[in-house]
């Protein structure tokens, strides 16, 4: 019972090379040696467990036909508000300054829903009784009338191609969240691979001499590091961080200062040579084989990348439409071109981070941080969505636009010195959306209730997003695990088909 | 019941029970009808106890799948009767129903004589470890070969002979202390021809301080070394604790001291209760303080049950959190037991000698911050002396079962866990009141001495300046000017005098409080109250001459104001000073009478509450872990042993015996030599636990020294183990992270080997030549280059994963790491004489380890040729360094230059970064 069945190509696997795959770990950032082989012609190994289960070490080759090539994930920290962005209440309005239990509407903090979708790190409850009225208007926009705020005058036009999910939960009602939506777990439970990595692990590289999983932003807190951490499927998944500067886009990626360019090719070169004696002196050590091929692709990666995230040569129509003419919006309508560039040249995976860390986080001045904020994002977004049309990426490249979470229909209270003017953090229901490769266009799916509270509609953990994603570029969730990593239920999500064509 | 058809699949011809019914069955069932569980009376695990059934009869009727329990459990729409439970396994998929249903229309069918399975609790590793016979094979002096040489022999393959001396010194210099022989070390092997070179080489190696970084370096994935992380940014230290390099340091210590592994996890565990006035050793405890996260004790608990199990015992007991673990013999209950024996703890500070005191711990106010400490020591404690441990549901703490009594402390009940002996511990007095260390008397001593001396510094001078003030009033003639300075100086002579006096009681409170301290608390002979008044009353008499001081000062105040406003009589500046300094005076006379009046309400009351040299905690700790440290660090533990041995081994050959290193239950990997493995755990406890003998046994073996070179893949031992499980040869591996940048820093000469002291700031990686264990490295970031060659996940780290990457070509080739330290190289290393023949032979030697090549050779003298054609044709521009960016500039010679670049290309070499 305990024997596991070696995958049928077993017997071709010849003792270097099943080595090599063992050695290796089968985690290039920036190749897929799993697809390498597999071009080579060498075949994946299977991973026997003691419980007749085999698993089959991914070979760069998708679970079933993908409908995405690659994914443009954009996230905004901090928590945006679900009804002052993409799920508009105006039950707010109408029971303003009122307690829940003052409104006709069922109390959503006594829905047992409340308990179950929320589990505090540090304790201490959060109350916020007092209804706070929408801090914007909102109009509907496109065939199905979709309701959007006034803080998106750009992205409005582009409601007919995107898909809304607005029945999203989380179960940290603190900014851990935030690693929640990348990795899929709460703090207290131990972390899982980021999807990127998965996406790593699984697929591979599209382009050889690009980093596959990559990171664009800017942060000062260094735990947003963790939003691409690979965990426990090692560093050779986890998200390289690239930089907008030509001049120096990769850790290391840059000839130091006083060294010539001549001189770094012949150096190069002799490595080269000499490595190659080396692989005659030991035929059997595929480490060699492997390192001659991963020199020869530093060395391209490191004239590939500059030129992938060079804004220089894109027509000035191109970066206005971006926001780059725009002092407000450069910054975030530059990460949003070069996710675009990177996407062209086969990079799999880019976690656009399209803020600064917690910038949405809105427990005072909502209204004014919120407007600020979406000015910021809005045009380079939709930039971004009407640039992939135009370019015919858009059957190519998904777009998933989310955050860690919602906000409070309520008041912030939880400073009883000064008067709030914002909303609370809110795992309980918030909206994301998907736009681009085998997603429906203006769709709506899944229904918080009258007050934007709970998610009652088809409601949908992180993971499922994750799923979505993973779906859409071929990738079963279920099959993505290694041996002696157990994966629960929960991890593995289920796809959101209702939105996908 | 749903009725199924299943006729579709009869075509297929008969279901083979073992190939494609079983396996379904031992995925959703076993776990809990199988040998660990049998719910409702029921096992599964053969065909004949399935068609016996449970309580509620048969769950399999052959050729009546209508009549059959176990399909109608499968497929029943009432949730709370469907199997497998709902968060306890997957619904069957329609297409595995199928099989069931036509397996049992076809007679479910099973073979003979199927073997159930096995008892859980008789798995191997939770039996204890024996020595097995194993045939002396040929020539052998080392068990070890013994133990190969059976699988060698049964695989049918050969041992490759020994490796090239060259080759094996370097295997064993980076397997031992991390960084690779120099040159003059090569010669020094090379010429010791006598027998027995190679053990003196290993003797030399296991007592060179390099090897307690290098393997404590290992122990330190194990025990997942991290330094403090939450919040850098803010900062705000949530997760380990600063001062927890400390630990680090007692690890490589206690590695390079050989001390005794079952002491270490004892220390580790429970150094406060079993040596708790042990200022070296109590930082042992840090293994614990590592998993501290300040938001959430939960968390803190639950990480120290789960790694307290993987690391010592290979056991997972983080997935009994929730529910009885599925594969092994652990209870939900044996894990609340484990919980309860953390449960009383919390983070204490102490102070160490010369360092400043880091006061008490601070307990968590919600919403603020707490830098991270950065003097003194962090250890654990016993707090909550009576904290009771509630079993909740779910892996949440809120979720506690109403009705259920608490839980006692204790390990897993199927290795004896629910027989712990937890008697409480008296600690030591230094242990309770660490005000009674020799260090802090002394520092307090030395403090009070010190003031006192300057006191009298000061007064000798006031009474100089008296006399001279006199001469000067005598020389002119008692003017008035004269007069008033010598006043002047009349008054601050009181003040210093009094200052004195002040000096004088302090040091004697200090010792009357030390002396009451030993009478109270160390049993010195005296009277415990008298001593403690005595203590109490000069305090407070200091306090009253220290008041005192403050007079004397506002009465110069007064005298010197009045002198100032003289002849001024209408400047309302000076008369408000004078004001002023007359109401301090009143005011310090009452300060001072307020202190009198303290000191005789002191000794009137007869109190003893004198002023202590330290907070005092408990004097008591609960002794839970001390238990839990003597259960697991002891011979009759089956487990604490060969977990050990099989991490030693890993590291030695790049693959453990037991692959799973942090599970050795029924989940995980069994071992490729089970001989082998419970021959070297005997061993290991019969040599009382330490590591330095098992490291000699093992690099000394025949099979450590094997060659890793085939020379052609087509040698035949491929075909029968291509794995190398066997180990017929040696697997060559790359090197770890830290090796890759101790060693280009050692070659070059450039190691800075001085042990220990406060973690380093990571962005001073690639100029600072210390050791990489010595970088700070925790949960918020690893040094990138270290990252980038696949350093340990500080937060899980039980096996390193090894990578090869273009980024890490990029890192050798672009960091200032290499070009530094290759520019620094290339200049020191002299040879005669100096031409490129001599040179390139010295680096290949120096860099490799290896002479090079003819081709090698060939290749090197184009190379260098090359590079200085480049740098002579190269504009004086293009050759310029910023001295700012470029702290080595590289030599202006272009042939020296030339060299410099060689020697970097060879820290890219292949043959560097492998360990062969």
């Amino acid at each position: 019972m305990n024997d596991f069945r070696p995958p049928a190509d077993h017997a071709r696997c010849c003792g270097p090379r099943r080595e090599f795959l063992a050695d290796v770990g089968l985690g290039f950032t920036g190749l897929a040696l799993g697809a390498m082989l597999h071009r080579d012609g060498v075949a994946a190994e299977g991973t026997g467990d003691p419980h007749g289960k085999v698993r089959v070490v991914p070979d760069g080759r998708p679970h079933h036909v993908p409908r995405a090539k690659n994914v443009i994930w954009i996230f905004l920290s901090g928590g945006y508000s679900q009804m002052e962005t993409w799920d508009p209440k105006p039950a707010l309005n109408k029971y303003a300054d009122k307690t829940y239990e003052q409104t006709p509407l069922p109390n959503p903090l006594k829905d047992p829903l409340f308990e179950l979708r929320s589990r505090d790190v540090i304790g201490g409850a959060r109350p916020h009784a007092k209804i706070f009225p929408m801090q914007v208007g909102f109009r509907r926009y496109g065939e199905l009338g979709i309701g959007m705020t006034d803080w998106w005058p750009e992205l409005a036009t582009c409601v007919d191609d995107m898909a809304f999910v607005r029945s999203m939960y989380t179960t940290d009602n603190d900014h851990n969240a935030e690693f929640q939506m990348h990795h899929g777990r709460h703090k207290l439970d131990p972390p899982e691979p980021v999807l990127g990595s998965w996406i790593h692990y699984g697929l591979g590289t599209g382009n050889e001499n690009l980093p596959s999983f990559v990171f664009l932003g800017k942060y000062k807190d260094t735990r947003v590091r963790w939003n691409f951490d690979a965990n426990y499927l090692g560093p050779a998944h986890s998200g390289v961080e690239l930089s907008l500067d030509p001049g120096d886009p990769l850790p290391f990626g840059r000839r130091r200062p006083g060294v010539l360019a001549a001189e770094q090719r012949n150096q190069f070169d002799f490595i080269n040579r000499l490595n190659r004696l080396t692989a005659v002196e030991y035929p059997e050590d595929a480490d060699v084989r492997a390192r001659i091929k991963s020199y020869e692709l530093a060395y391209r990666m490191q004239k590939s990348v500059p030129e992938a995230v060079n804004l220089a040569g894109e027509t000035a129509a191109t970066q206005k439409l971006y926001g780059i003419d725009n002092k407000t919006t450069s910054v975030y309508g530059r990460r949003l071109l070069a996710a675009r560039r990177l996407a062209e040249r086969g990079v799999r995976y880019s976690l656009v981070y399209l803020s600064d860390y917690g910038e949405w986080d809105s427990h005072n001045k909502l209204q004014e941080l919120h407007a600020r904020s979406c000015a910021r994002v809005d045009r380079p977004i939709a930039g971004l969505l009407k640039d992939l049309k135009q370019r015919g990426l858009w059957d190519d490249t998904l777009v998933v636009c989310c955050t860690e979470f919602g906000r409070t229909p309520g008041l912030e209270v939880r400073d009883t010195k000064q008067k709030f003017t914002g909303r609370d953090h809110h795992p309980h229901g918030f909206t994301v959306w998907l736009a681009g490769a085998g997603v429906k266009r203006g769709v709506i799916h899944g229904r918080t209730d009258e007050l934007g509270f709970h998610a009652i509609e088809h409601p949908h953990y992180v993971t499922d997003l994750h799923a979505t994603v993973l779906h859409l570029l071929g990738l079963d969730s279920r099959r993505l695990e290694i041996p002696g990593r157990k994966r629960l239920d929960v991890d593995y999500g289920r796809p959101i088909t209702e939105i996908m064509t | 019941m749903t009725a199924v058809s299943g006729s579709s699949l009869s075509a297929a011809g008969p279901v083979d029970y073992m190939k494609r019914i079983k396996p379904i069955l031992a995925a959703h069932c076993f776990a809990c009808h199988g040998a660990l569980k049998q719910e409702n009376g029921l096992r599964l695990d053969t065909g004949v106890l399935a068609r016996k059934g449970g309580e509620s009869g048969p769950a399999v009727v052959p050729r009546q799948p209508d009549k059959s329990l176990l399909l109608e459990r499968l497929q029943t729409d009432d949730i709370s009767l469907r199997m497998p439970p709902e968060g306890k396994g997957q619904a069957l998929k329609p297409e595995q129903i199928r099989l069931l249903v036509e397996w049992i229309r076809q007679g479910a069918v099973s073979p003979d004589g199927e073997t159930p399975q096995a008892d859980p609790k008789s798995h191997w590793a939770f039996r204890a470890p024996a020595r097995q016979p194993v045939p002396v094979a040929e020539e052998s002096h080392n068990r070890i070969d013994d133990y190969i040489a059976a699988g060698l022999q049964k695989r049918g393959v050969n041992r490759l002979p020994e490796a090239p001396g060259e080759t094996l010194l370097r295997r064993v210099y980076l397997d031992l202390v991390g960084v690779p022989p120099t040159m003059v070390e090569q010669a020094e092997f090379a010429a010791d021809t006598a027998p027995g070179a190679y053990e003196r080489v290993v003797d030399r190696l296991l007592e060179n301080p390099r090897y307690g970084e290098r393997w404590g370096r290992h122990w330190m994935d194990v025990w997942r070394y991290s330094d403090w992380y939450g919040r850098r940014k803010v900062p705000d230290s949530l997760n380990s604790y600063g001062q927890i390099w400390r630990w680090r340091d007692w690890i490589i210590h206690s590695v390079n001291d050989d001390k005794s592994y079952d002491r270490m996890i004892v220390e580790m565990l429970a150094a406060d209760e079993v040596a708790g006035d042990d200022d070296e050793n109590l930082v042992a405890t840090g293994f614990i303080i590592r998993n501290f996260y300040r938001w959430n004790y939960n968390t803190w608990l639950k990480d120290n049950i789960e790694h307290t199990g993987k690391a010592f015992l290979g056991l997972t007991f983080n997935c009994c959190h929730c529910h009885d673990h599925k594969y092994d013999p652990l209870t939900q209950v044996d894990y609340f037991r484990m919980r309860a024996t953390f449960e009383p703890i919390e983070v204490r500070h102490d102070r160490v000698a010369g360092d400043a005191d880091p006061g008490v711990y601070p307990k968590y106010k919600y919403g603020k911050p707490y830098k991270p400490l950065t003097v003194g020591m962090v250890r654990i404690c016993d707090e909550k002396l009576d904290a009771k441990t509630f079993v909740y549901s779910k892996g949440e703490s809120r979720n506690i079962i109403p009705g259920r009594p608490p839980i006692a402390p204790g390990g897993p009940g199927f290795l004896g866990g629910a027989d712990w002996n937890v008697k409480p511990v008296q600690l030591p007095p230094r242990a309770w009141y660490p005000g009674l260390k020799d260090f802090v008397r002394q520092e307090s001593r030395q403090a009070v001495q010190k003031e006192l001396a300057e006191k009298r510094g000061v007064l000798a001078f006031a009474r100089r300046l008296v006399s001279e003030a006199q001469a000067e009033l005598i020389a002119a003639n008692g003017s008035e000017p004269a007069r008033r300075k010598l006043e002047q100086i009349r008054l601050t002579l009181v003040v210093d005098e009094t200052n004195l006096q002040a000096a004088v009681l302090k040091v004697a409170a200090v010792e009357a409080r030390i002396h009451a301290d030993d009478v109270r608390y160390l049993g010195h002979p005296g009277d415990a109250d008298q001593v403690a008044r005595q203590a109490l009353r000069i305090e407070h008499e200091a306090k009253v001459a220290t008041a005192r001081v403050e007079v004397a000062r506002a009465r110069r105040a007064v005298v010197a104001a009045e002198a100032a406003l003289a002849g001024k009589a209408t400047d309302a500046k000076l008369k408000a000073a004078v004001t002023a300094a007359k109401k301090m005076l009143v005011t310090t006379g009452a300060a001072v009478t307020t202190s009198e009046t303290s000191l005789k309400k002191a000794i009137t009351s007869g109190a003893t509450n004198y002023t202590l040299f330290s907070h005092q905690y408990a004097r008591t700790s609960t002794g839970r872990r001390t238990a839990l440290a003597r259960w697991i660090a002891s011979r009759d533990n089956p487990l604490t042993a060969r977990v050990a041995v099989n991490h030693i081994w890993g590291r030695h050959f790049g693959r453990a015996i037991v692959a799973s290193t942090e599970n050795f239950g029924n989940n995980g990997d069994r071992p490729t030599h089970p001989g082998l493995l419970d021959w070297l755990a005997v061993e290991f406890m019969e040599r009382g636990w330490r590591m330095k003998p098992i490291h000699r046994l093992i690099v000394t073996s025949r099979t450590y020294r094997t060659t890793s070179r085939t020379g052609s893949t087509d040698h035949p031992n491929f075909a029968r183990d291509p794995d190398n499980i066997s180990l017929w040869r040696f697997s060559p591996s790359r090197m770890e992270a830290e090796v890759v940048r101790d060693s280009v820093l050692k070659i070059s000469g450039s190691l800075d080997g001085r042990i220990g002291g406060r973690e380093i700031p990571q962005p001073q990686g690639l100029t600072t030549p210390r050791r990489s264990v010595y970088f700070d490295h925790h949960g918020e970031g690893r040094m990138s280059f270290l990252d980038l060659f696949d350093a340990a996940d500080p937060c899980d780290c039980y096996r390193r994963t090894r990578s090869v990457r273009p980024q890490q070509a990029l890192a050798l080739v672009n960091s200032e790491l290499a070009l530094r330290q290759g520019r620094l190289l290339a200049g020191r290393l002299v040879v005669t004489p100096m031409d490129d023949p001599a040179f390139v032979d010295a680096a290949f030697r120096q860099v490799l380890a290896r002479r090079p090549s003819s081709a090698e050779r060939a290749a090197s003298f184009e190379f260098l040729a090359r590079q200085a054609d480049v740098f002579s044709g190269a504009k004086p521009s293009e050759l310029a360094v910023d001295p700012k960016q470029v702290t080595v500039a590289p030599a202006t010679d272009p042939a020296q230059r030339a060299r410099e670049s060689l020697v970097q290309a060879l820290f890219s070499h292949t043959d560097f970064l492998t360990i062969r």
